[in-house]
């Protein structure tokens, strides 16, 4: 901070004055938030936000609102209690992203949109968006005042939840809408001896290689399906499967805390809850769907899982 | 060790605890515990039969709990005195050892602890320090994960006197590890557990490649570290000679261990910073670094020897710079890592140094302190009527007054340094400083305000954190007011609230109370004295409504010349912006308020006496010293 007033104010003054900017010139550059975060190792090789906390330090302005830190970031603060200077980094990579709104930059990310032909105005999706992103407001269609559901694409990013929640299936966006989910689930299956299972699989929650080439060693019976956030899941998913023939339905969300959307896995948890408490009072409560919430030094626990629960199957097989 | 026990000036008192510390430099009286240990010193010969007949075993402390020891035990093969104990905790009375022991009859199981009084000149603490505990941070999986250890736990693993002779093992499966990862900082550097950097872990970890490297030349080392630190002689030549063996340096904290639960394999997951990419690693076993943190009792020690503690937990040296061995409490010195993380070089020179600076003082017939003491004058002294006080021993931060009611206070001559903190604190005006009495500052106020006081300022300034500021503001030629007049005193403490009050009496214009830093003082907590007082005084001229910023606290730093001079222009600024009548009327206003509130200073028994008295007293007071 400088002493003198009449120096002109710099970057990183500026993204200091915005709440959760602060602390940011305490970086010695040790790497904890970049190898904690897993944007990195999935979806970008740019993602960095040591770097993007030096481009800020250095009054790199330009750089810093097109790098793809700026947006990728989802506030998940799994840094945040690593990081051995206390930076709240998601608060200084949300302070530049604002500051790259006022700018007039827009978020590169594929964010959700809203029908508003379906859309009832109810508001589920602004209560379970961990963003803020979707409002409601008012408009007049055909002369008659409505209320729709209204998407802040710089804040949007893309988990899903809202999706999930929607009871008209007005909001979505392409790949993870419904219908997408729905076409890779198989209309019918053949029986065999061999129990069939669906695993829904939340993209943040396994972290190393090794436990992704697990997955995909389980033979054909074994399907996966790639969902960007648990709170995705929608129980109906989960009953679409049960009805073309699949003996199980698996659905793994990150532990509760380290959700890369914030509280999606909580969503999912009381939703996959509520499922089974619906099927222990129709007397169906036997395992067949089950959800695990799989933590960042989990290694190799999902191949646990899905043996865990195949033996399940195969042990309800034997019995009918 | 075995040189000290032979030494015929050195006697090693094993397996006893500091109880309680009294008097002062140069005669303190040191009560000790001498555990029972069970065992009599002056029969056991140390053969170890007790031991070799024991039945039962508990974890090791000295080996980190990787072997069992018996009930009847040394600590470590190498202890001086080597004289065997046993542990009543374990023990279960089975009285194995007292037939082992035989004719020797050095068991006795009926002793107990004992309380001896020592007379002692000079103390050296050094009770070195403790480790953090990486099972604090989760994501390291210490305690979880068997081949996560510490560097401790590899010293003993690495030690051919070890639990495992010197076979370097992993703990889950007592396999031989190649692939080797070691993480600094753990703990260190860290502003969730400790913030400072712990001195020695780059060079420990560092050497411990090495030393692998060399024993097990096809093993694989990678060090992660934030920065490597290599700033002693040789050091950093040290540290290129691991980069020519072909250990890894990786510069990245990491964020992550996991486990194979089949290989018992670990997984590190970091950045590496030079390439901005994260990678994941295999390795057969991960040793972390831990940091160095104070003993856990350290505060204890803290109270007994009132050797105070740096906000860290280390005991605090008298000076960093200058006096690093000595505690602020003379005749207490420090040595090695008590005081801060230090390496074996570092600990040797202050040990040394220790004790060189104690010898001085079991050498001397007579002790030289700084003659500005504080003395009570005891008919004054309220507790002497039996009235409850004790205002002056609670601000004295050196335990020097000794206050009991129904008795005058009493200084203790050779504990105090000088601060006067008591003296301003005194309500009844019942104590003094020498050569700081308060007709001698009286005296200079008095000077500085002859002549047009209006527009004068008076800067209380502490001798040695605002006065030094004061100086550099000179030196460096920053300009500032040349109204300002300058009047040095001990410390914040010594600035009692009648010289301002007196100051104002006299018309000044404005009046710095200026100090160090809290965490600065010379006095360990004189500032604190001094800022209670100062606040206090702030809101009783708010209330008088006086113009802001004619009063005004600042804590200035020896290094900080430019605000030394800033908040002075500042204050003149403050006097410009006021129209001289505005400013008169104002002093007028409060002069009767300011003159009722520092008559109490008058009603010492003549100001003029008070010159005098100090005279005479610095006579006695010397006597004493010299006794």
């Amino acid at each position: 901070m400088s002493n003198h007033a009449n120096t002109p104010e710099t970057f990183a003054d500026k993204v200091r004055s915005i709440p959760g900017g602060e602390h940011l010139e305490m970086c010695y550059a040790c790497g904890t938030c970049v190898s904690k975060c897993m944007i990195q190792q999935k979806v970008e090789q740019e993602y960095n936000p040591r770097r993007l906390i030096r481009m800020v330090m250095m009054g790199m302005e330009e750089e810093a609102y097109e790098n793809p830190t700026t947006w990728l970031c989802s506030a998940c603060d799994l840094c945040y209690p690593a990081c051995p200077q206390q930076i709240h980094i998601s608060g200084v990579i949300g302070a530049v992203k604002d500051l790259a709104v006022e700018k007039g930059y827009t978020s590169p990310l594929e964010t959700v949109s809203v029908n508003e032909t379906l859309c009832s105005g109810c508001g589920i999706c602004v209560m379970v968006c961990p963003y803020e992103a979707p409002h409601l407001i008012e408009k007049v269609v055909n002369g008659v005042n409505d209320r729709f559901s209204e998407v802040d694409i710089n804040k949007c990013m893309g988990c899903g939840i809202c999706v999930a929640s929607c009871p008209t299936g007005a909001i979505a966006r392409d790949g993870v809408s419904n219908p997408d989910i729905m076409k890779q689930i198989p209309r019918s299956v053949t029986k065999t001896d061999a129990p069939s299972m669906m695993v829904f699989i939340c993209d943040w929650c396994l972290r190393a290689d090794d436990d992704l080439a697990i997955l995909e060693s389980y033979p054909e019976n074994i399907k996966t399906i790639h969902i960007p956030c648990s709170g995705r899941i929608d129980p109906q998913l989960a009953l679409l499967s049960l009805r073309s023939g699949i003996s199980g339905v698996l659905v793994c969300g990150c532990q509760p805390g380290e959700c890369h959307y914030q509280r999606g896995t909580d969503v999912a948890d009381c939703k996959m809850s509520i499922l089974d408490r619906m099927f222990g009072q129709m007397d169906l409560a036997d395992g067949r769907v089950r959800f695990v919430q799989i933590g960042t030094q989990d290694r190799g626990r999902i191949r646990k899982e899905i043996d865990q629960m195949l033996e399940h199957l195969t042990s309800l097989q034997e019995v009918c | 060790m075995v040189d000290a026990a032979r030494h015929p000036n050195v006697e090693i008192r094993a397996y006893t605890e500091v109880e309680r510390v009294e008097g002062f430099v140069g005669n303190f009286k040191v009560q000790l515990r001498e555990k029972a240990k069970y065992v009599l010193a002056d029969r056991c010969n140390g053969c170890g039969e007790c031991a070799k007949a024991c039945p039962i075993e508990v974890p090791n402390y000295f080996e980190m709990d990787l072997a069992p020891r018996k009930a009847a035990y040394v600590p470590m093969s190498q202890a001086v005195p080597l004289i065997y104990n046993i542990d009543m905790d374990a023990c279960i009375h089975c009285y194995k050892c007292v037939d082992a022991c035989g004719k020797l009859e050095a068991i006795d199981f009926a002793m107990e602890d004992k309380l001896v009084w020592e007379d002692v000149g000079a103390i050296i603490l050094a009770t070195g320090y403790s480790h953090f505990d990486p099972s604090l941070i989760p994501e390291y999986g210490y305690g979880r994960f068997p081949n996560v250890i510490t560097a401790m736990e590899m010293e003993r693993l690495n030690n051919s006197a070890g639990p495992t002779a010197g076979n370097l093992v992993r703990p889950g499966d007592n396999t031989n590890p190649k692939r080797m990862a070691f993480i600094n900082c753990v703990g260190s550097r860290d502003k969730r557990f400790y913030p400072w950097c712990s001195n020695f872990c780059c060079m420990y970890s560092i050497k411990n490649a090495v030393l692998l490297k060399q024993m097990y030349p096809d093993s694989d080392i990678t060090i992660y570290y934030m920065d490597i630190r290599t700033p002693s002689k040789g050091y950093e030549e040290f540290y290129d000679r691991a980069r020519e063996m072909g250990v890894h340096f990786i510069q990245g904290r990491p964020s992550l261990i996991t486990e194979d639960e089949a290989t018992g394999n670990l997984f590190v997951h970091s950045e590496d910073v030079s390439l901005g990419k994260v990678i994941e690693h295999e390795y057969d076993m991960v040793m972390l670094n831990q940091a160095a943190i104070p003993q856990l009792d350290q505060n204890i020690m803290s109270q007994l020897t009132n050797a105070s503690q740096s906000p860290g937990g280390w005991f605090m040296e008298y000076h960093p710079k200058l006096r690093p061995m000595d505690s602020p409490t003379d005749g207490v010195f420090l040595a090695g890592a008590c005081q801060g993380p230090k390496d074996i070089p570092n600990s040797v020179a202050q040990g040394s140094a220790a004790a060189a600076r104690a010898g001085r003082i079991l050498h001397s017939d007579r002790w030289d302190i700084e003659p500005i003491v504080a003395h009570v004058w005891e008919d004054r002294c309220v507790s002497a009527d039996g009235k409850k006080c004790g205002i002056c021993a609670q601000a004295c931060p050196y335990g020097s007054i000794i206050y009991e009611q129904g008795k005058a206070a009493e200084v203790v001559t050779a504990k105090c340094h000088g601060c006067g903190g008591c003296v301003a604190e005194c309500p009844h005006n019942a104590i003094t400083q020498l050569h700081y009495t308060d007709a001698q500052l009286l005296a200079q106020i008095h000077a500085l305000l002859a002549d047009k006081p209006e527009e004068k300022i008076v800067a209380f300034r502490c001798h040695w954190c605002s006065y030094g500021g004061a100086d550099l503001a000179g030196t460096s030629h920053f300009e500032y007011t040349a109204n300002e007049r300058g009047l040095r005193v001990m410390c914040s403490a010594r600035m009692d609230p009648d010289f301002i009050y007196e100051a104002f009496k006299l018309g000044a214009g404005g009046v710095l109370y200026s100090g160090c830093h809290p965490q600065d003082c010379h006095y360990i907590t004189g500032q604190i004295v001094g800022a209670t007082r100062a606040d206090r005084l702030k809101r009783a001229f708010d209330k008088m409504e006086m113009t802001e910023g004619r009063f005004r606290i600042e804590w200035i730093s020896a290094a900080e010349g430019d605000k030394y001079a800033r908040v002075l222009n500042e204050m003149q600024d403050v006097l410009d912006n006021m129209p001289k009548e505005e400013l008169m009327a104002e002093i007028e206003k409060l002069r009767p308020t300011m003159d009722k509130r520092s008559r109490r200073l008058r009603e010492v028994p003549g100001v003029e006496a008070a010159y005098q008295f100090s005279e005479k007293m610095g006579k006695i007071i010397v006597k004493e010293i010299i006794v």
